[in-house]
């Protein structure tokens, strides 16, 4: 089976929310020398295809389409046993939205050979858009399966156990498929070892233009954008202490009624 | 000159990081607490390639730089002191040696399960009689016939519960003094050698500390290491390399004192602020980052002139002495900075303090370390 698997490379979610700033006229977060990290939906995603391909044989190839430092991404890809990764990075593609991203992904993906299977994180550490895998699904003309959190491969046949707000569905299908992963017990990502990392940080990476792929810049970047981003302000953390007064009992009864109010239960 | 890392020393880091954060951070407390060896988490870093990270991959080892191997052992001791320690001894004080002094078949025989985490290695250099004065060695290695009979007792022992290979000093001819000192492989369950005690201790206490034993212990002469007569050398060559590893362990803990000490000072309020806002506080958070990022550089440039292939004794021994020392000074002002916090056991900076403590004994004392690097001014 041959696999792509679609990572973002994103600012460390795990940042502490004290170094989190937006630079307020782009609407965006500031970089500010802060670590990148795969979106951690993606790895779920790469852990799925690598799992499958010791099951099933075939090969596996990251792909990514953001800035040039992406490139560490993608090595960390092929350091966790990917077999080949390419990174699309042109300036047309800045400040795109998920349908820009999605037409030069899916030009990527056939310039790496028609695949079977074309994972992708089930939402992004940052956005969180969950847009890009069904856009990119119905830009390559294939069925999509979302929010997916295991797969088994038998006789060249998908089976998918797809979470929904009730519990979860199984769906079976037949390749080729776009499924959006989500984290589960059974694809922790692997942690990639030193020889790996070492082998990897020698291997050359394709870095692809907008032009390479040839593709028509016309829907991407910003001025193709057809969602915008209104307002991005940072939660207002605030903390309050109320002392309920009466009996116990009362006090409950009261402590419920607050926080039946506020939703909280 | 440039002090970044380079792209695969960076990719180095997050992986060891994250792997130190997600898998041994969380069992540190409990690994202090009972006393109890992180096996799994030596079986995981076996398997990583962290117990072998400079051994070329020939060797069952990661071929990584030295570099790196200090970026691990920061970011391993960062998060489990003890786990820092187990896994320097075994890379620096064992697999280097073994892979530097040994011949083929040792290299085969010993260094490819060490290197691959699938065997531990310990160093048995100190005595009760022998511990800075490491040339006057008591235990014997007596020739007899294709065999060596070793006896003697050695102190001190890192790993000495848990290993399978020890490699053991012991004199040929102590008439001979440092020059009959020579080392040999030997296997644990090898008849005539026994853990005769393990030590109870106030940090690190997740590593096994233990007295040997060898009482007429035949050692075939394949396991000779080196020369005969050469094992001061190997020793002291040895220490060179540890020291840069124990020195990356006291950066690890002195950051990790220094970072819960930011957290808590911007948690903790005191007079309707948080004691972050305090000039007080603030010069001490100041004093600590500013030496743990001097004691890391340190242990960056002997490990970068062990990568060049240049002397670094000297170096080693500056990057010891200076991180030990601030391993100390960090750990206690954390302590005061989280008041009487600090000195229960709720709280970590108090396993810091006791962790750091021993950075200034083993591996050569800081008064020892003083005597090396005087000793390279003053030729």
């Amino acid at each position: 089976m041959r696999i792509v698997v679609c990572v973002k490379q994103i600012i460390d979610p795990e940042l502490a929310a004290s170094q989190f700033k937006i630079d307020p006229a782009f609407k965006r977060q500031r970089p500010n020398g802060h670590p990148l990290v795969i979106s951690p939906y993606d790895e779920n995603a790469l852990e799925v295809a690598l799992k499958l391909r010791e099951k099933t044989g075939g090969t596996v190839a990251v792909l990514s389409a953001g800035e040039p430092s992406a490139i560490s991404a993608l090595r960390k890809g092929l350091a966790m046993g990917a077999d080949e990764a390419a990174l699309i990075s042109d300036p047309a593609l800045d400040g795109s939205d998920a349908f820009g991203l999605a037409a030069a992904l899916a030009r990527g993906i056939q310039k790496l050979g028609t695949p079977d299977l074309v994972l992708c994180g089930c939402e992004s550490g940052d956005w969180a858009d969950r847009t890009v895998g069904p856009i990119l699904a119905e830009a390559l003309k294939i069925a999509c399966v979302s929010f997916v959190a295991q797969v088994d491969a038998q006789d060249g046949r998908l089976r998918m156990r797809r979470v929904v707000e009730e519990g979860y569905e199984i769906w079976e299908g037949a390749p080729p498929l776009l499924l959006t992963i989500l984290s589960h017990e059974s694809n922790v990502p692997r942690y990639p070892k030193v020889k790996d990392i070492m082998t990897a940080s020698r291997r050359s990476i394709p870095t692809w233009s907008v032009a390479d792929l040839g593709v028509e810049t016309g829907g991407m970047g910003e001025a193709a954008i057809r969602t915008e981003v209104e307002q991005l302000t940072l939660p207002s953390r605030e903390s309050r202490c109320e002392l309920l007064d009466g009996e116990p009992s009362q006090q409950v009864a009261t402590l419920i009624t607050k926080l039946r109010e506020r939703k909280a239960i | 000159m440039d002090f970044g890392l380079s792209p695969r020393q960076q990719a180095f880091q997050d992986m060891v990081r994250e792997f130190a954060e997600k898998e041994v951070a969380p069992r540190a407390p409990a690994v202090d607490t009972e006393a109890c060896f992180p096996a799994q988490t030596i079986r995981m870093m076996g398997e990583l390639g962290l117990m072998g990270v400079v051994i070329p991959e020939e060797y069952g080892g990661a071929g990584a730089d030295t570099i790196c191997y200090v970026i691990a052992i920061e970011e391993i001791s960062r998060a489990c002191a003890s786990t820092g320690v187990i896994m320097s001894i075994n890379n620096s004080m064992v697999c280097d040696l073994i892979y530097t002094f040994g011949n083929e078949e040792q290299k085969r025989r010993f260094l490819i399960p060490l290197a691959r985490g699938e065997k531990l290695g310990c160093f048995c250099l100190s005595e009760p009689d022998a511990g800075s004065d490491a040339g006057n060695l008591r235990a014997t290695a007596l020739a007899d016939g294709d065999h060596f009979v070793l006896n003697g007792v050695k102190n001190f022992i890192t790993n000495g519960k848990e290993a399978d290979v020890a490699i053991v000093f012991a004199t040929v001819d102590r008439r001979l003094k440092h020059k009959g000192i020579s080392a040999f492989v030997v296997e644990k369950g090898t008849p005539g050698f026994q853990v005769l005690k393990e030590e109870d201790k106030l940090g690190i206490r997740g590593t096994s500390t233990c007295q040997f034993l060898f009482e007429d212990c035949r050692i075939p002469h394949a396991n000779l290491l080196g020369d005969i007569g050469e094992g001061f050398r190997i020793a002291m060559v040895s220490l060179d390399g540890g020291r840069i590893g124990i020195a990356a362990q006291a950066v690890g803990i002195a950051r990790a004192a220094l970072e819960a000490s930011l957290r808590y000072a911007q948690g903790r309020v005191q007079f309707g602020r948080p004691i972050a806002a305090f000039q007080a506080i603030q010069f001490l958070l100041a004093d600590m980052a500013t030496r743990v990022d001097a004691a890391r550089l340190l242990t960056y440039r002997a490990a970068s002139l062990r990568d060049c292939g240049a002397p670094c004794a000297k170096e080693g021994s500056m990057a010891k002495l200076s991180a030990s020392e601030v391993a100390m000074w960090v750990s206690t002002k954390a302590i005061q900075i989280y008041g009487g916090y600090g000195y229960i056991t709720d709280y970590p900076v108090q396993r810091h303090f006791r962790d750091a403590k021993v950075t200034e004994i083993y591996e050569g004392t800081s008064e020892i370390q003083r005597l090396v690097i005087a000793g390279h001014l003053l030729g």
